[in-house]
């Protein structure tokens, strides 16, 4: 969905580096949101769609205004609740408890801890691609759209043409598999793009922005609808 | 000065609550039973002491010694990083990319924040932040800027946008003034920034000879 994650070109967020940057988190609860969140993932305590595509889903002002950690906490909290695992209104009622002074729990459940650290240490490569429509050289133009659910097709490179650089691997569509459609795994290319395309003339000297696209989400550069020789 | 302040600047600080209502969610889970306060523990553990960049910088270390590792590392990521025990999640598709005295790599993802943490750890904030997303992509060299990293016109700055499965490392240039080191020695100028391309590796100067 064209949300307010799909940030590439936005401008007005100011500085990059700023003081505290440098660390991945600033408090001790944003390490174990980070923690926990993995951890329900692991154990199947979570619906779909996934953290990354439910975030997408925060209203844009929220996103924006939300610490990175605070959007995993609301992540897992919307992926907890569809699952079933917990119900709106639980954590609220916690929360009540806890600032009563009730002291948190503590549990031990060594399995529980050696199963999670195993399955974040395993890679699990994706499959070789198959047939690919393109090959590396091909020009290729991003289609228009507008999808309604997730995608992995940043805005910023819709109907710009860009050249095929590598073929990675076959994946299936993200915007169907999230919800748990299994459509066939499909070519992913790393497509190329000159900034002079995607930006303009700029203040900068030209560069170069890969990304890496779907083959569903690309067209040989000559098709679609020609240009409307009317508009003036 | 801090730029904190600075008109337009956008790195949000937690809300007052989000802490107990983090604490909260943790509580609720662990008092149903489904989640374990120690397992919690060992994936924080996992990812402060045992994951982190000095896996990225060994493998850099060993492209650097090593032509035939760094042919094998730029052709198949995965399989050479495997070579040297290192694999897990958001590290299983993994593409190395090469600066040369005409290219400079950077990489981002615009859409979240997908890092290869088997081999760099979890992302400072920086990397995770509305500007950088933002503005690596449309901006580079401003923002390499700003990292204190200024790069000849000559040189081609190539983003990479990591909007699929595919975790990139950029396996910068050995600087000049190594002849003779080891790999050990090596990888201790292979920084975090380094790999993420907002950095090129620097020999101290009470290192030189």
């Amino acid at each position: 969905m064209d949300g307010a994650h799909d940030l590439g070109g936005m401008h007005g967020f100011g500085a990059v580096v700023t003081p505290g940057s440098d660390a991945p988190y600033h408090d001790r609860w944003e390490a174990r949101v980070f923690a926990l969140h993995l951890l329900v993932g692991v154990e199947g305590l979570t619906g779909r769609p996934g953290g990354r595509a439910t975030r997408e889903q925060m209203p844009p002002a929220e996103y924006l205004a939300a610490s990175y950690y605070e959007r995993w906490l609301w992540s897992a909290e919307r992926g907890l609740e569809r699952k079933g695992t917990i119900r709106p209104g639980e954590v609220e009622r916690m929360m009540e408890r806890l600032a009563g002074g009730e002291p948190e729990p503590a549990r031990v459940d060594r399995a529980q801890a050696r199963r999670a650290v195993a399955e974040l240490r395993r890679g699990e490569p994706a499959e070789p691609a198959g047939a690919a429509r393109f090959a590396p050289g091909d020009r290729v133009r991003v289609r228009r759209m507008r999808p309604a659910g997730h995608t992995r097709c940043p805005r910023y490179v819709r109907g710009v043409v860009g050249v095929v650089e590598r073929v990675h691997f076959a994946d299936r569509l993200p915007d169907l598999a999230v919800y748990g459609e299994r459509p066939a795994p499909e070519p992913v290319y790393a497509v190329r793009f000159r900034s002079e395309d995607l930006w303009g003339e700029g203040r900068e000297p030209p560069w170069t922005v890969s990304v890496d696209l779907w083959e569903s989400y690309l067209e040989a550069p000559g098709a679609g609808r020609p240009a409307e020789e009317g508009v003036r | 000065m801090s730029q904190d302040h600075a008109p337009g600047a956008h790195h949000p600080r937690p809300a007052a609550d989000a802490e107990l209502r983090a604490r909260a969610l943790e509580a609720l889970l662990v008092s149903k039973g489904l989640v374990a306060t120690d397992a919690v523990d060992a994936v924080i553990e996992l990812y402060e002491h045992e994951v982190g960049p000095h896996n990225g910088a060994r493998v850099v270390a060993r492209a650097w010694v090593d032509p035939a590792y760094r042919e094998r590392l730029l052709a198949d990521g995965t399989s050479a990083v495997t070579e040297l025990g290192i694999a897990g999640a958001e590290g299983d598709n993994l593409v190395a990319v090469a600066n040369t005295p005409t290219v400079h790599n950077v990489i981002v993802c615009t859409l979240c924040s997908c890092y290869p943490w088997p081999l760099l750890g979890l992302p400072p904030a920086w990397y995770k932040s509305l500007p950088y997303r933002a503005r690596v992509v449309a901006e580079p060299r401003a923002v390499l800027g700003e990292f204190g990293l200024e790069l000849p016109d000559d040189v081609e700055v190539r983003v990479w946008d990591s909007s699929a499965e595919v975790r990139y490392l950029v396996v910068p240039q050995r600087p000049a003034g190594t002849e003779g080191w080891d790999e050990q020695r090596l990888a201790t100028l292979v920084t975090r920034d380094c790999m993420v391309g907002t950095a090129v590796p620097r020999v101290p100067a009470a290192a030189a000879p």
